[in-house]
């Protein structure tokens, strides 16, 4: 079932971008620096707007939902972890408190649990933190909120090895658990590992949409062959 | 009493000018330009308030006082709004806030017998309130987009998570209003232990016991502590908004002042 198309939707950094992301898929967006993935990203959080176009939610325009509602269902990570001062259980319990809904130590817990971090973790002051933990603890901010959609704007990109793992072994289970996810990737690898759909983006314009498998073997486009092809050579976007 | 200070001592004072231009010559600090400069306008500055405040105190105080106050405000109005610059409607705010906060205390000293509504009391008791929460509103909103630029992916994920505005700079707020309010709490704390504030110090060397000179003291300190918080507080409550849009979208703030 669709939950978010785009319809012609253009700003300052996009430019005519028509899409449809089906429920309970993961997206995967690549594309050269200053493509204007992340530009994606904020406009369906609203925390940027559209100049032309429509960006439907569940059938909705972004724009006739409550702009708070909207935020709590449509939740987004970002590359910095950004926490906030306090522990990692204020830092959790940050968007259930904010939306007036019961939150308990437990539920914390669980969370930490799903990302292999300890319950003793709850009080830990955040400057204590390690950055993948960080990021972590970002992700788990960001789900008590219980989005329905996911927007990861290159949450691994400045993680170890170890740490994209566990994150990118919690972004399928949360896909298990019937979450959509939209991810703005530098990594094609990674692009390839978790994606349903793939998007490559190129100076504000959506050149192509694909079955991620389908991409990764065979691209359709030229301006996609050649970021990908340079890509894999290791050159710098 | 204190002796008058002759124009002859007066000049004397200039060799301690050179002190400061010396050092800056021996350090390379590049600095005796602007020190001369400085120490002749702030010189030459007073000595012009002087005869202004002579003329003015000679009028009869509904004329001279309202018309030093509205020079004072519109100074220090625009001296504290090129800290803000770039936000939008500031300088309205500034004037609208500085206003206030004279009206306040000048009603609470008028109210309570403190002072004699005349110009040699009430202009430079009110300049000196009117100078703290011109220091204050700089301060704050100099700090206000400080913070909002090194808080920004902070307030994009308190936003993104479906904070408001007012939630999402609770912590910055905060930290504003304590900073303005910080050297005020510690300069009460050491008030008169460590340097004879300056008023009080005006009215000794002017003959007047230290008694009611402390008095006077009191009053002061304790009216420039309410109007910078008030000034420091209100400034901040009313221009953190000014950051986000209707659509509660971060505006990127930039350092140079442009919103």
């Amino acid at each position: 079932m669709e939950i978010v198309q785009w319809k012609d939707v253009s700003n300052d950094r996009l430019n005519n971008i028509s899409f449809t992301v089906l429920e309970n898929q993961i997206i995967t967006l690549i594309g050269p620096s200053g493509a204007g993935k992340s530009s994606l990203l904020y406009m369906m959080n609203r925390l940027d707007d559209t100049d032309k176009g429509t960006i439907l939610f569940k059938g909705k325009a972004v724009e006739d939902y409550p702009i708070i509602e909207l935020r709590q269902q449509i939740g987004m990570v970002f590359q910095s972890p950004a926490l906030f001062e306090g522990t990692v259980k204020d830092n959790v319990a940050y968007g259930p408190l904010l939306h007036k809904r019961d939150w308990s130590n437990e539920q914390t817990v669980e969370l930490l649990e799903a990302v292999h971090l300890p319950a003793d973790f709850l009080h830990k002051p955040i400057e204590e933190l390690s950055g993948g933990e960080q990021q972590r603890i970002a992700f788990l901010r960001t789900l008590a909120n219980e989005p329905e959609i996911l927007l990861l704007d290159e949450v691994t990109s400045a993680l170890d090895l170890r740490n994209v793992e566990i994150i990118e072994d919690f972004i399928q289970m949360l896909q298990k658990k019937g979450k959509t996810i939209l991810m703005v990737t530098h990594d094609v690898e990674q692009a390839e590992r978790l994606g349903d759909q793939t998007f490559y983006l190129e100076k504000g314009e959506l050149i192509e949409v694909g079955e991620t498998k389908e991409f990764f073997r065979e691209p359709q486009t030229d301006r996609a062959k050649r970021f990908l092809y340079r890509d894999t050579e290791g050159a710098d976007e | 009493m204190a002796p008058e200070i002759s124009t002859t001592s007066m000049l004397f004072l200039l060799v301690f000018v050179l002190i400061p231009v010396s050092l800056s010559y021996m350090y390379a600090l590049n600095l005796s330009g602007s020190i001369t400069w400085s120490s002749f306008r702030g010189a030459a500055q007073l000595f012009l308030i002087g005869y202004l405040l002579t003329f003015l105190f000679e009028l009869p105080p509904l004329v001279g006082i309202p018309i030093m106050l509205t020079v004072m405000i519109t100074v220090a109005g625009f001296h504290a709004a090129k800290k803000g610059k770039g936000i939008p409607g500031v300088i309205l705010l500034i004037f609208g806030i500085l206003v206030t906060v004279e009206v306040v205390v000048l009603s609470m000293w008028l109210g309570f017998g403190m002072i004699e509504f005349n110009p040699e009391q009430v202009i430079p008791m009110s300049g000196m309130v009117i100078g703290n929460s011109m220091v204050a509103i700089g301060l704050a909103l100099e700090r206000m987009k400080s913070e909002f630029n090194e808080n920004h992916s902070r307030l994009l994920a308190a936003l993104s998570l479906g904070a408001t505005p007012k939630v999402a700079t609770q912590p910055i707020i905060k930290r504003i209003v304590r900073a303005a309010m910080i050297p005020n709490v510690d300069g009460l704390k050491t008030i008169g232990l460590v340097q004879l504030p300056g008023m009080m110090t005006g009215l000794i060397l002017a003959g007047v016991s230290p008694h009611l000179a402390i008095r006077y003291q009191i009053v002061i300190s304790l009216s420039i502590f309410v109007a910078v918080s008030v000034s420091a507080m209100l400034v901040t409550v009313f221009t953190y908004r000014r950051f986000f849009n209707k659509n509660l979208q971060l505006t990127r703030v930039e350092n140079d002042g442009s919103v």
